[in-house]
């Protein structure tokens, strides 16, 4: 591992590196980085492997960032390539071409997070949302409690109490 | 077509005679330990604050009655009812949950033909799976959403403070108050508890949104004296604060404190509205300048009354001046607050006595209607042999004397006999006295009530003793040792409980245990009696008193004589907040009695 960061270091500009455990490592890097270190980490590092692609929404910091988890099948050890992209143009490269999957990660994240990854086949295509037309709703600003209330019709019958509301109508109902 | 798509179909007839990877009986199959299944909820612990509901992001959870639970304090009486035909098993309501009460047990399947019994109420609707002790529970160790540990309030150390009145609560910063309004549930459980329905949620969120003012508002809407009351109010409303379940409640009375700091009080008019108030012409005389008289003076004077306060000592404040120590309650905390309801126009007309400089009789000539407020200052005695003796001091008297800045005859060594509030009052006050003339605190504080149930409020035990005093629960005077003009000590003989089986004052004593404190000087701090002589005549004879001699008020605090009203400690004992809640109300009955409400 130690020999593998040094090899990266050298060749591409890293920001950080964290070490998790003994067999995982985040790595964050710039942007126009992150696909050239993946595919330097597939063709000649031996992680052949794409565990998965997800995001996470840093709203205050309006950004997303985006994890590509690659291994190492033979020598078992986990990479983590973090890297942050602007919330407000959400697009990031594609990296179908280094394994077919990914266009299947990137759709989904382009349904649930609104990240666009233009040229990936399918993209566009809605992904397990139907005729969504809301914000993406793994971004954080979705309001979910509203979107259930908006969207669902409570079942008949069904009543809630506030609970201070409730307290002043069982223990002071006269008073101001 | 290529010959894989035609023959590809035949491939499938080999899982013919492969055993299915599906289980055939799902329904006996028992889920993984953690599984997030069905709700359980002890309904016992459960406080019906309905986090749980507010947390669902899925609206599955409606706050309901249950038969056999009752509202009371800290208790909705409400319980969750889950709606399965939204839940999603997040298991969110379980990590919220003030109390712990709530889980998840690890059973999925269950099948009924009625879409209504997938609603239910865990703990009250009895299901095969509470006893299931496997599913969901909120993980062990510091995994919270929220911060149970209260944000420290800064004070002033002991030794820094125990030769002076200096105020010993700093107060919280920003940063501080932020953080604290945070760790708010917005639950409203304390607000029933509060005995001025404060807004406390409201203003707690008025807090986190930055909105200080609109938190001002909120204060004033319910209590004109929030720098007194977010200084020294007895916070009943902490005492049933849902967060205290699991952690330290919310520094709510801070919290209050810091709203009112961050406005100069010339802004006040401003933020509250009240620059023009149009008179309606009638007018009320007010007597007592403390706070119940204060609030109603408020009150009345927005609905456009003309108020007049007649106060016998020479400034407002009544006990919250009176009576606590500066270094509780500044004075110029005190004159903020009073100067604000005075600009609106109240006048106060103070080092006038009811009775001998003006009659009742007087202002009920003059005024439309009269609050009385006139408060406890008569301190009573335990009456041992020996009270009469010129060394033993009642505290209300002795704490007056320090404000009004007579002369205090402070002993070597001093025995105080009372374990409230007023009593550790007197004794950190002496206790500065002392250590100011002697260089050395020599105070013993004793109280019948056991360590436990002692009335004060904790954080005054704790603070005495840091400044030296010390507090010696669960003993009663029997006798107090007097040579001629010399006091001596105290006797006394421990008390092995206070109250009998109804909860009435009914002390027992083991007389075999004795003890003796030493003492040139004993001050009796065991509670206070109103003077109500100014009720004289007619007056005096149409006044209608219960069988315990106390005069019995309507909801609105208007005694048998209708013009006549009357609040404070007089009618709901000593607190400060009861007084401005029962002023507040007084104020609506006046405002209802003279025709205007
Ligand atoms: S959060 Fe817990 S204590 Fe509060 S109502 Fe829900 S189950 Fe009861």
């Amino acid at each position: 591992m130690k020999s593998l960061l040094n090899n990266i270091k050298s060749r591409f500009s890293i920001k950080d590196v964290t070490e998790q455990r003994s067999n995982l490592v985040f790595i964050d890097v710039a942007r126009e980085s992150a696909v050239p270190l993946i595919t330097y980490l597939r063709d000649y590092e031996g992680m052949t492997h794409l565990v998965l692609l997800t995001a996470a929404d840093w709203i205050e910091e309006n950004e997303f960032q985006l994890t590509y988890l690659l291994n190492n099948p033979e020598q078992k050890f986990d990479i983590g390539v973090r890297v942050r992209i602007s919330r407000e143009k959400a697009t990031m490269e594609t990296a179908h071409h280094l394994w077919e999957q990914v266009a299947t990660y990137q759709r989904e994240l382009k349904e649930m997070f609104g990240i666009d990854f233009p040229g990936s086949p399918g993209v566009d295509k809605p992904f397990i949302l139907e005729g969504w037309d809301d914000l993406p709703p793994y971004r954080r600003d979705f309001d979910t409690k509203k979107y259930s209330e908006d969207t669902y019709f409570p079942r008949p019958g069904r009543e809630s109490n506030d609970p201070a509301e409730y307290m002043k109508k069982k223990m002071y109902p006269n008073e101001k | 077509m290529s010959l894989k798509d035609i023959l590809s179909p035949f491939t499938a007839w080999k899982h013919v005679v492969k055993d299915p990877v599906t289980i055939k009986d799902p329904f006996t199959r028992e889920a993984a330990e953690r599984y997030r299944g069905f709700h359980k909820n002890d309904i016992e612990t459960c406080i019906g604050c309905g986090t749980c509901e507010d947390i669902c992001q899925n609206a599955a959870i409606d706050m309901v009655p249950v038969d056999g639970i009752e509202t009371r304090d800290g208790d909705s009486g409400l319980r969750p009812m889950v709606d399965y035909g939204r839940c999603c098993w997040c298991a969110l309501c379980v990590d919220v949950c003030t109390t712990n009460s709530l889980s998840l047990s690890n059973h999925y399947n269950w099948i009924d033909e009625d879409p209504d019994q997938f609603r239910y109420i865990p703990g009250v609707d009895k299901k095969e799976w509470d006893t299931n002790e496997k599913g969901w529970k909120k993980p062990e160790g510091n995994y919270e959403l929220y911060d149970i540990n209260r944000v420290k309030m800064e004070e002033q150390a002991p030794e820094s403070r125990d030769d002076s009145f200096i105020e010993i609560v700093k107060g919280y910063s920003k940063e501080q108050a932020l953080l604290e309004a945070d760790r708010c549930v917005a639950c409203g459980i304390c607000t029933a508890t509060c005995p001025a329905h404060m807004g406390i949620p409201e203003y707690i969120k008025a807090i986190r949104n930055d909105d200080l003012e609109e938190g001002l508002r909120i204060l004033y809407d319910t209590n004109p004296l929030p720098e007194i009351c977010g200084r020294i109010c007895t916070h009943k409303c902490e005492t049933v604060c849902s967060i205290g379940h699991k952690g330290d409640p919310i520094s709510i009375r801070w919290l209050k404190r810091y709203i009112a700091d961050q406005h100069p009080s010339d802004q006040y008019k401003e933020i509250l509205g009240t620059r023009d108030i149009e008179l309606n012409g009638k007018t009320v005389a007010i007597v007592g300048s403390g706070p119940s008289g204060l609030s109603a003076a408020y009150y009345l004077a927005l609905l456009g009354y003309k108020c007049t306060i007649y106060e016998k000592l020479p400034e407002a404040g009544g006990m919250m001046r009176y009576g606590i120590p500066e270094y509780r309650l500044p004075y110029d905390q005190i004159d903020k607050d009073v100067n604000y309801i005075l600009s609106l126009g109240v006048e106060i007309k103070t080092n006038t006595n009811i009775g001998t400089d003006i009659t009742l009789e007087e202002l009920q000539e003059q005024y439309d209607a009269v609050f009385a407020g006139t408060g406890l200052h008569m301190g009573r005695s335990t009456r041992v042999p020996g009270t009469d003796h010129q060394e033993v001091y009642q505290a209300v008297d002795l704490l007056r004397d320090v404000v009004l800045g007579k002369e205090i005859p402070v002993k070597e060594n001093i025995v105080v006999i009372g374990g409230g509030n007023v009593a550790m009052d007197i004794t950190r006050t002496l206790a500065r006295l002392q250590k100011v003339k002697f260089g050395k605190v020599s105070i013993i504080a004793t109280s019948l009530e056991s360590e436990d149930i002692m009335p004060a409020d904790r954080e005054e035990v704790v603070e005495a003793r840091e400044e030296n005093a010390t507090i010696i629960p669960g003993w009663g005077p029997t006798k107090i040792e007097t040579e001629g003009e010399h006091l001596k000590g105290l006797h006394v003989v421990k008390c092995t409980s206070v109250f009998d089986e109804e909860g009435r004052f009914n002390p027992k004593f083991d007389e075999e245990q004795i003890d003796y404190f030493k003492g040139e000087m004993v001050v009796e701090s065991i509670g206070q009696g109103m003077d109500i002589s100014y009720f004289k005549g007619d007056i005096k004879e149409n006044l209608k008193l219960d069988n315990r001699g106390r005069i019995i008020v309507n909801e609105n605090f208007q005694s048998s004589i209708d013009w006549l009203f009357v609040g404070g400690d007089i009618i709901q004992g000593p607190d400060v907040i009861h007084g401005i809640a029962n002023g507040h109300k007084a104020a609506i009955g006046i405002d209802k009695f003279l025709g205007e409400g």
